[in-house]
């Protein structure tokens, strides 16, 4: 994985030593809160409910074993023993306290980390595709642009003071694990005609109260013309974004009101401009040399099939269970990607404790696993295991709690921290997918309903992407009480869509049921092998409407 | 007629949640909250701003109650977590102490 030079080790350090200046005059009183909060925003701290959040972030979702007991060790020592990964692939620790958080952002700075760019508005956090590297339809490990692109938005002048936030995703492959539909900008790497390996752009995509699916800008864009591709998109929304009103000044606002030809043209006069300048082309030595902080680990030579993975499957069938949806074919033989569920039934979604995180860092070491993934499912991939060993890392997965035989079922629901913490939300999400996780507890029910995303956001700002829910669910306040609308037939995949509200809301003991009325539609309805989502896009709403409403 | 009202803020070091006691100052606990009555709210709120400068609080401001037996009830269910702390970690918040 990338390591730190030694400008981007200062960088951080320095980082955490100004900001121990600005909390000192903070506490001091030299700073008043209107003066101090946007400075501890850039260091990604926020008052929420109960106390300050410290938002980390994760680059392209990659951590080492040495990192992740680092979060353990802060998540222990600073805040209350756990920490919340998010559908940004960042990590929230919910309890900070603002004299310490200083010494917090030092201790990240050892394990070269930081809060950076985790809140305010310029060019947030890179994510991407979580199997980079492993997945058998990937073109290149998507790391290696986000890392370059990691490097040009960080504290980049001209983009650190942008209409709104901005939030990019990169996805290797024509799969899309990295939801890039609905981000500011999009990208899938993708090859041309003549084999040669470009960026597919797409600008415009996002969610809250005002969503849309990216539309593209560019086709094709050349590996050494990336940056000033991007530095162009950057530009025209810098120059012609809103400021005057909050809730308009996202891209997708701008592109939505120019439209997308508008949008293409500007793009592409400014792209002309910056290349005459040559400046941002991106040198191939340069790709290369971060390249090789990205190479794969050594594989072994292993026959395809393993005959004791195999056997186990045989034995046991709670592993057979756990490895039909939480394995993933790799691109090497004899290996596989896992998928550690972070949806344990009845636990919050996306949490994880720091003995958890500490017991996961060991088994790292113990299957020579030098990286783990966060995705913006909220779930944790090892990307590189060899079949023969899945067995016994599902049974230490498994004493951890981390067993849950689940991806991709009714249970791994996505839920935005929502009124148990967060400030800006309506209604709580937490207990809401957790009384849902419940009620589909039974393996068979959920291996019988096949995929089936779930995905609940506390307020209108869709943390918890509801809008591509194959079933969203929203929570709203209704005069001081919380309550749920239903929206249906969202994707945030290759398939993206959003989805459609689909009546009058529900208390939070309603929902449940009008949950379960959906997916009871469901069953009557779909045809053999057919997925929620495809029955519904066959279907329509109408009869999930008739039977979830019928007096 | 108006409803009647609690003054709350997080502190400024901790972030924790408290509440305007009047002659108490500012107390952690909803239940130890001075309950203003008849745009009372206003002029409290006015007088936190001193505390805000002092550095002792941030972000103060009034929410609806109601009163039973002398004691404050949050009516939006917001509040009655903020007082309490996340339904989902009874462990956590005011309802650990």
């Amino acid at each position: 994985m990338y390591r730190y030079d030694e400008f981007d080790a200062r960088l951080v350090r320095e980082r955490a030593e100004q900001f121990r200046g600005q909390v000192e005059r903070r506490l001091a009183g030299e700073l008043t809160e209107d003066e101090f909060k946007p400075l501890r925003l850039m260091n990604g701290l926020y008052l929420q409910l109960h106390s300050y959040m410290l938002r980390i972030a994760i680059p392209y979702g990659t951590l080492s074993a040495r990192q992740l007991r680092k979060l353990a060790f802060i998540a222990r020592t600073y805040d209350r023993g756990y920490g919340h990964f998010t559908t940004r692939q960042n990590l929230q620790l919910h309890w900070a306290q603002l004299p310490k958080v200083p010494d917090m952002l030092l201790e990240l700075a050892e394990v070269e980390m930081h809060c950076m760019q985790t809140s305010g508005n310029c060019v947030r956090n890179i994510t991407a595709d979580h199997f980079a590297g492993a997945a058998a339809d990937e073109l290149e490990d998507p790391r290696i642009l986000s890392e370059i692109l990691r490097q040009w938005s960080t504290l980049h002048p001209e983009f650190s003071f942008l209409p709104r936030k901005f939030k990019i995703a990169v996805s290797a492959s024509a799969a899309d694990r990295a939801a890039i539909a609905i981000h500011d900008i999009g990208i899938q790497i993708l090859k041309n005609a003549g084999g040669e390996i470009g960026y597919r752009v797409f600008v415009g995509g996002g969610l809250g109260r005002t969503p849309f699916i990216g539309q593209e800008v560019g086709p094709f864009v050349p590996k050494a013309d990336i940056l000033a591709f991007l530095e162009a998109v950057m530009r025209v929304y810098n120059e012609s974004g809103r400021r005057d009103n909050i809730h308009k000044a996202r891209v997708k606002i701008l592109v939505h009101q120019i439209g997308i030809e508008e949008m293409r043209k500007r793009v592409e006069a400014e792209f002309a401009e910056i290349k005459k300048t040559g400046v941002l082309e991106l040198p191939a030595e340069e790709m290369a040399r971060i390249g090789t902080y990205f190479a794969p680990p050594k594989f072994e030579d292993l026959p395809r099939e393993s005959p004791e993975f195999e056997s186990k499957k045989r034995e046991n069938r709670a592993f057979a269970d756990w490895v039909k949806t939480n394995v993933h074919t790799h691109k090497m033989p004899g290996y596989a990607i896992a998928t550690i569920s972070l949806k344990t039934i009845g636990e919050t979604p996306g949490d994880c404790s720091s003995d958890q995180m500490d017991g996961l860092a060991t088994v790292m070491d113990a299957f020579d696993q030098a990286e783990i993934r966060v995705t913006h499912e909220q779930n944790l991939v090892l990307p590189h295991m060899r079949q023969r060993d899945l067995y016994a890392l599902w049974q230490k997965l498994s004493a951890l709690d981390l067993g849950a035989a689940n991806h991709g079922l009714v249970s791994d629901i996505i839920a935005c921290p929502g009124l148990d913490y967060c400030d800006l939300a309506n209604a709580r999400s937490i207990p809401i997918a957790q009384a849902i996780a419940k009620r589909f507890s039974d393996l068979d029910r959920q291996h019988d309903l096949g995929e089936l995303k779930i995905k609940i956001s506390g307020c209108i700002n869709a943390c918890g992407h509801h809008h591509v829910g194959h079933i969203g669910i929203l929570g709203v306040d209704r005069k001081g009480v919380e309550n749920y609308q239903i929206l249906l037939g969202g994707s945030g995949a290759e398939d993206a869509s959003l989805g459609e509200i689909l009546g009058p809301g529900f208390d939070q003991h309603g929902i449940v049921d009008a949950v379960e009325n959906v997916i009871g539609t469901y069953k009557d309805v779909r045809r053999n092998g057919e997925r929620f989502l495809d029955t519904y896009r066959r279907v329509g709403a109408q009869p999930f409407k008739e039977r979830l409403y019928a007096r | 007629m108006r409803m009647p009202q609690v003054l709350t803020a997080n502190r400024l070091v901790v972030g924790e949640v408290v509440y305007w006691g009047g002659p108490a100052g500012w107390v952690q606990r909803l239940e130890q909250a001075e309950v203003l009555m008849n745009g009372a709210g206003e002029a409290a709120l006015a007088n936190a701003a001193e505390w805000v400068r002092k550095g002792e609080i941030v972000a103060p401001y009034l929410f609806d109650v109601r009163v039973n037996n002398g004691v404050p009830a949050p009516v939006k269910v917001r509040e009655v977590i903020r007082a309490a702390g996340p339904t989902v970690r009874r462990d956590l918040g005011k309802q650990a102490d």
